[in-house]
């Protein structure tokens, strides 16, 4: 197209100064997105740093989290084992026989706090029936820290909720790896360790289908030179002295309460 | 981003094409100056890639016509007549083109940059609407309307249909 429009707009035209400082502009431009942090080496290398400081940080807070430090032990019949965590919220709940594992089916205790637990364990229908007869309910709790009285008092304050006898007993933690190692639950298998002062020939697997009751009843037996405790389950008045110290008490039945913990 | 050589390249070879959009719309050299380094930047860094040389052009001449659009709602767009736009030029101006020119700029901006893109760049009306996003109907009036006032000033010389 051949016009005037043409022709005059022909003469509009960049000049060379503009040209020349445009593209300095343009080389100072890109020097400077380019710098060392804008390197796409540098900007690899940080963003994987970030990466692997956000994994650390991640694993480690999960691990630390999910790092059992206390274990609270509830046998009656039943043995049930709940792990805790550095901030009391359980990380396993474990059953150590057919009974314990016929409770844990129907509750969902991970993440809850022990003392939300013990109340929820106490208080379903399945473990009912265990605590309802003069079978001797135990607590037996292991703790990094000496932590073991503060759990063990709130288990006692659970109990006295709920209107049930229970004997509270603290252990040594390195005893929980030895009874897991045997197949028991901390509580049964510090009762085992009771009885066994007594009769040498006792093993933790003939322990293992025994309730709590008849254990204790075995050592009132040695105890008393074969005669029967005329309180039944009071083992823990005359039982055998213990590397660790027990925590103990004894409630009337029958007040029922709504919940012991602490929300 | 792009090539520094890649960047330089296309100074070189659409400077011009740039530097008139500029003109059309700026009417002065510190304005024109301002978009025409904001366009060429992002040219370099943007990263579209071009099927062809048209299809790059015409991404700089979209580019451009919205730099200076932009610009001139800028507050500090400073304003300026036609006469001084045709006195910063470089070249020599003949008193006839620099009528046209006059007139060329004097349009309402509507008209500037169909009127600019059809008969400098010759472009066809569907392929202006698609740099201007407008659609080819409206593109047939504008170059109509911007016509018609073209002749109206330069009295219906040299403005081929």
């Amino acid at each position: 197209m051949t016009n005037k429009v043409q022709e005059a707009l022909e003469q509009v035209q960049a000049k060379e100064a503009l040209k020349a400082s445009t593209k300095e502009l343009l080389k100072g431009e890109r020097r400077r997105r380019t710098r060392v942090f804008r390197h796409p080496a540098v900007r690899g290398t940080l963003a994987a740093a970030c990466m692997a400081l956000f994994l650390i940080l991640g694993i480690g807070g999960y691990s630390w989290v999910q790092t059992p430090v206390s274990y609270v032990s509830i046998d009656v019949n039943p043995s049930i084992e709940l792990a805790l965590n550095r901030l009391d919220r359980v990380v396993s709940a474990t059953a150590y026989n057919s009974e314990g594992a016929e409770i844990l089916k129907e509750l969902s205790l991970k993440g809850k706090r022990y003392d939300v637990a013990i109340d929820t364990i106490v208080e379903s229908a399945a473990m009912k029936p265990y605590l309802a007869g003069r079978d001797a309910l135990v607590f037996t709790v292991a703790s990094e820290g000496n932590r073991e009285q503060g759990i063990l008092m709130q288990a006692e304050h659970c109990m006295r909720h709920a209107g049930y006898v229970s004997t509270g007993v603290s252990a040594d933690l390195a005893l929980v790896s030895a009874a897991h190692d045997s197949g028991l639950s901390l509580g049964k298998y510090y009762a085992y360790l009771q009885l066994s002062v007594y009769d040498e020939t006792v093993t933790p697997d003939s322990c293992k289908d025994m309730s709590m009751s008849e254990i204790h009843g075995m050592i009132e037996e040695h105890q008393h030179g074969g005669g029967h405790s005329e309180e039944g389950n009071g083992w823990h008045h005359g039982r055998p002295a213990m590397p660790e110290e027990s925590y103990e008490q004894k409630e009337p039945k029958g007040h029922h309460g709504r919940g012991c913990h602490h929300e | 981003m792009r090539s520094e050589g890649e960047v330089n390249h296309a100074v070189d070879k659409y400077a011009d094409t740039v530097q008139r959009i500029c003109f059309c719309y700026l009417k002065n050299q510190a304005d024109t100056e301002d978009v025409f380094q904001n366009v060429f930047l992002k040219y370099m860094l943007s990263d579209q890639r071009f099927d062809n040389e048209e299809h790059e052009k015409a991404w700089l001449l979209r580019v451009a016509i919205n730099t200076c659009k932009d610009q001139l709602k800028s507050f500090f767009h400073r304003r300026m007549v036609p006469l001084d736009a045709i006195a910063e030029l470089e070249t020599e101006v003949s008193e006839e083109q620099g009528e046209v020119l006059e007139a060329v700029l004097s349009l309402p901006g509507k008209y500037k940059d169909v009127i600019y893109l059809h008969y400098y760049e010759g472009y066809s009306a569907a392929e202006i609407g698609k740099i201007l996003n407008k659609k080819e109907n409206t593109i047939y009036s504008l170059l109509s309307r911007g016509r018609g006032l073209l002749r109206e000033k330069l009295g219906g010389d040299g403005i081929d249909e």
